[in-house]
């Protein structure tokens, strides 16, 4: 690509000349071209919508363009994504779509299973899914079925799949949103290593961290169009903030919240289920809780326990309302006690996405909107009106379906759905995951006016700024236990992460 | 999903300067739109053609015939309408509970009157819903496995009780009466769908429970997690599929007089066939009584067309099973399309 100011003599593999998609009437991707070179890491970056994934898609071969050509070597690539495989391009979903039934080797093999006359050969196909987990240095049991790992490590099969493509282009969609600190510098170091064997690596992410350190490029696009591609030796974290929004962004780490919690709101002892061993929490009004810890380490399974979305095997848990502790019982009469919860899945669990925006408010407010068990629609509407504007959903409009939104959008939706009953606790498993900086920047807003109004708010997150920017405590969770609280001003991303990972971990580093 | 979409080319003049947030592409819209709306243009298309090709088809003789076959059929498929936008695909049982609320009409009555007759139908009814609902909306076994079974055992103890015997009601009889009152050419089964479908219709589109239906068949877990009760709304949704069932055996006997377990075979699938024609999404979540209705207009005007046309039973079968494979392999491609 002609003006891409770079010093690099490797050749160019992959190349997308002035790409254009449009879906319906919106132009998702408008006349944007990269070239990747071989042995380069190279981001792309963008808040949700502005094109990332489906510039992504159309580099793979599973979207085709309405104008524009993707070239390899120079040569066109044309016939979807079996033609771009074949051309040496792998794609590594956002989504993960392992099948949890087979095994580890038949996962990494799908779709490629070595046969001789028909007939699949285990022995060859075991060997050459070992060879793509040696290829990425992680080692697992080839004959576990899937079902029984973590999502961190079934993210590391997912690439291992595209690894054993023996693949020249590797494309990778947000790779870390499900892993720890830990197991992302893993990652990274091995994408490093990938590369530097000649592979070329396209890599989306959020963290701007991540590509600071990992990355040799980057393109920023915003609204599907291109703004810059530079050198990532040539930018900060700041610049490239500025060109994702457009705008300038305050940085949320100098604020400091006024904060004087109240008394003891929800009160959790001795909470006990699968992954979790007897936890004690107590958040009080006014207070934001931060739970930090590795992926896996038992914070959604505590908190799910703790307010019976899932099986409580043990423990009591209680919540003041008006001065009287209520037991918190089944995960309905924490509801009726006043706890919100906004589940990591807000795609899955957290909206029906098939409903328009102002019945997904409705939901768990329908008892206010309803009279005599019949719902007034003109009440319903003006509702959902005035939590849409309180969140700050973009563009306002309560009849579209919700699934037409983006992800920070979408998770403005869920919040919307329970601002409307004031909660006296909240609960959030990891808000801002896959969202872009902007929505980030409100949804930590909306956090933070709860906390203010006297809500006692509780959050998980996996975003190391996020958890120590938010929480005026920090509970890090290990294997099931609280392994140490922290109060704001003695928490950093060391003391949480040495927390977070034990012992051993620390000696490591 | 882009294979099916408008050329390159074309778009390039007309690109819009305001931006339409809806992502589906044109293709998926027009499938989307034919799964959920198609069937009030279909349906008028059918009646305007046949009144004006098929003769005989616009007598009042012929108009009653149709009202009287369409009305007991619809009063099923608006009550198993709850069950299907649910999520849970059908109740299968209304096949069973149809022919007991038949055979209870005229046995009953016989030997006990009217009134401890439509009790102990009440009774059934709400056995059946619980039955269903328990095993469905608390244990989460299968709604087709569980309603067969219900099926299965429901008619058993039918033909056990009754013996297999056909029931007659008394000639000139209240029952006979009622059931041969007709407005014009609307007969009191006409009617009687008409009434039910305006409440059902009033229930799932206004009411806190109608809106509880449709959320859990949205997206069950987002339901749940709301704070809502939901075997409880699942268990509503057999409740008021069984009380529906009922009617509609109270009126398939009312018609004729008589009651036998069998006179009602093919039901499920008859109701279930205007529920999907009419547009109501087997996934859950999309759909309403009034497309229920329509589709049960659809279903009845086009089998009356075919016997009209001296085509035989067999073909009617073909001709509905065909259009049934069609309407849900449209709703769950246009579905798959729509999704970003």
């Amino acid at each position: 690509m002609s003006g891409a100011p770079t010093a690099t003599a490797k050749p160019v593999v992959i190349e997308a000349e002035s790409i254009t998609k449009r879906f319906g009437g919106v132009v998702a991707v408008n006349d944007v071209s990269v070239a990747v070179r071989a042995g380069e890491i190279y981001a792309l970056v963008g808040e949700n919508g502005a094109g990332k994934s489906t510039l992504m898609r159309i580099l793979a071969g599973v979207l085709s363009p309405d104008e524009g050509t993707v070239k390899m070597d120079g040569r066109p690539i044309e016939g979807g994504t079996r033609a771009a495989l074949d051309a040496g391009i792998a794609l590594v979903h956002q989504e993960l779509s392992l099948v949890p039934e087979m095994t580890v080797a038949e996962n990494i093999m799908l779709g490629a299973f070595p046969t001789k006359g028909g007939v699949i050969t285990p022995q060859k196909l075991r060997e050459l899914a070992g060879e793509a987990l040696r290829e990425i240095g992680v080692t697992i049991d080839l004959n576990e079925p899937v079902s029984r790992l973590s999502v961190s490590l079934r993210q590391f099969i997912e690439i291992a799949r595209a690894v054993a493509r023996k693949p020249r282009v590797l494309i990778l969609d947000e790779p870390t949103a499900t892993l720890t600190p830990a197991e992302t510098d893993y990652l990274l170091q091995m994408l490093k290593r990938l590369a530097d064997g000649g592979l070329a690596i396209v890599y989306i992410s959020h963290r701007l961290p991540e590509i600071f350190a990992t990355c040799d490029r980057v393109t920023v696009l915003r609204d599907g169009r291109l703004i810059d591609t530079m050198d990532i030796s040539g930018t900060t974290p700041d610049a490239l903030v500025d060109k994702m929004v457009g705008r300038e962004l305050k940085r949320d780490l100098e604020i400091v919240r006024e904060s004087q919690p109240g008394e003891v709101v929800l009160s959790a002892r001795g909470v006990t289920a699968p992954k979790v061993e007897e936890i004690d929490l107590d958040v009080r009004a006014g207070e934001i809780v931060g739970l930090g810890g590795l992926v896996g380490a038992g914070r959604s399974e505590f908190v799910r326990a703790m307010l019976g979305v899932d099986v409580r095997t043990g423990g009591e848990v209680t919540v003041k309302v008006d001065g009287r502790l209520r037991r918190v019982g089944s995960y309905q009469s924490a509801v009726r006690q006043g706890i919100a919860f906004v589940p990591e899945e807000r795609r899955q669990d957290g909206l029906a996405l098939t409903m328009s925006v102002s019945d997904n408010i409705a939901l768990p407010n329908r008892r206010a909107l309803a009279t005599a068990g019949v719902i007034n629609p003109t009440k319903q509407a003006a509702f959902a009106k005035e939590l849409a504007d309180t969140v700050g959903l973009r563009p306002p409009n309560v009849k579209r379906d919700a699934g037409n939104y983006s992800g920070g959008n979408q998770q403005k939706i869920v919040i919307a759905k329970w601002l409307g009953r004031r909660p006296r606790v909240i609960v959030l498993d990891e808000p801002t995951r896959g969202v872009d900086v902007g929505a980030k920047a409100e949804i930590h807003r909306l956090v933070r006016e709860l906390a203010d109004q006297g809500t006692a708010v509780l959050v998980i997150s996996s975003d190391l700024p996020e958890l120590l920017d938010l929480s005026d405590t920090i509970h890090v969770i290990r294997d099931g236990r609280v392994a140490g609280t922290l109060a704001r001003d003695e928490a950093d991303e060391r003391s949480v992460m040495s927390l977070a990972a034990g012992e051993s971990m620390v000696a490591n580093s | 999903m882009t294979r099916l979409a408008e050329s390159p080319g074309t778009a390039v003049s007309t690109a819009p300067a305001q931006t339409e947030p809806d992502q589906a592409s044109t293709a998926a819209r027009i499938l989307l739109w034919t799964a959920e709306r198609g069937i009030v243009v279909f349906t008028l298309l059918l009646v305007l053609a046949s009144v004006v090709f098929i003769d005989g088809f616009a007598s009042p003789v012929n108009i009653t015939d149709v009202f009287h076959r369409a009305a007991p059929i619809g009063i099923v498929a608006v009550g198993m309408t709850f069950v299907v936008i649910s999520g849970n695909y059908l109740d299968l049982s209304v096949v069973a509970q149809v022919a007991t609320g038949a055979v209870i009409l005229i046995g009953v009555s016989n030997s006990h009157g009217i009134p401890l007759a439509i009790l102990t139908a009440v009774v059934v009814a709400c056995l059946y819903g619980l039955v269903n609902g328990i095993a469905v909306g608390y244990f989460k076994a299968n709604a087709v496995i569980v309603t067969l079974a219900t099926t299965y055992v429901g008619l058993g103890l039918l033909r056990w009780l009754s013996g297999g015997s056909i029931y007659f009601g008394p000639k000139n009889g209240v029952i006979a009466n009622v059931g041969d009152i007709k407005l014009g050419p609307v007969p009191i089964s006409a009617i009687v769908l008409i009434v039910m479908a305006i409440i059902l219709g009033f229930v799932l589109s206004r009411t806190t429970f109608g809106f509880l239906v449709r959320a859990f068949g949205a997206n069950n877990e987002s339901t749940r997690l709301s704070g809502v009760n939901t075997p409880h709304v699942v268990l509503g949704a057999f409740l008021i599929t069984a009380l529906a069932a009922m009617v509609a055996g109270f009126v398939l006997a009312a018609f004729s007089n008589t009651a036998v377990s069998t006179m009602s075979d093919g039901y499920d699938f008859r109701a279930l066939a205007a529920i999907i024609l009419g547009g109501t999404s087997v996934f859950g979540g999309r759909g309403s009584v009034l497309r229920t209705v329509l589709g049960v207009v659809f279903v009845s005007v086009l089998t009356n067309v075919l016997v009209l046309s001296n085509i035989g039973y067999g073909w009617q079968q073909v001709a509905i099973g065909t259009l049934i494979v069609l309407a849900v392999s449209v709703d769950a491609l246009a579905r798959r399309m729509s999704k970003k």
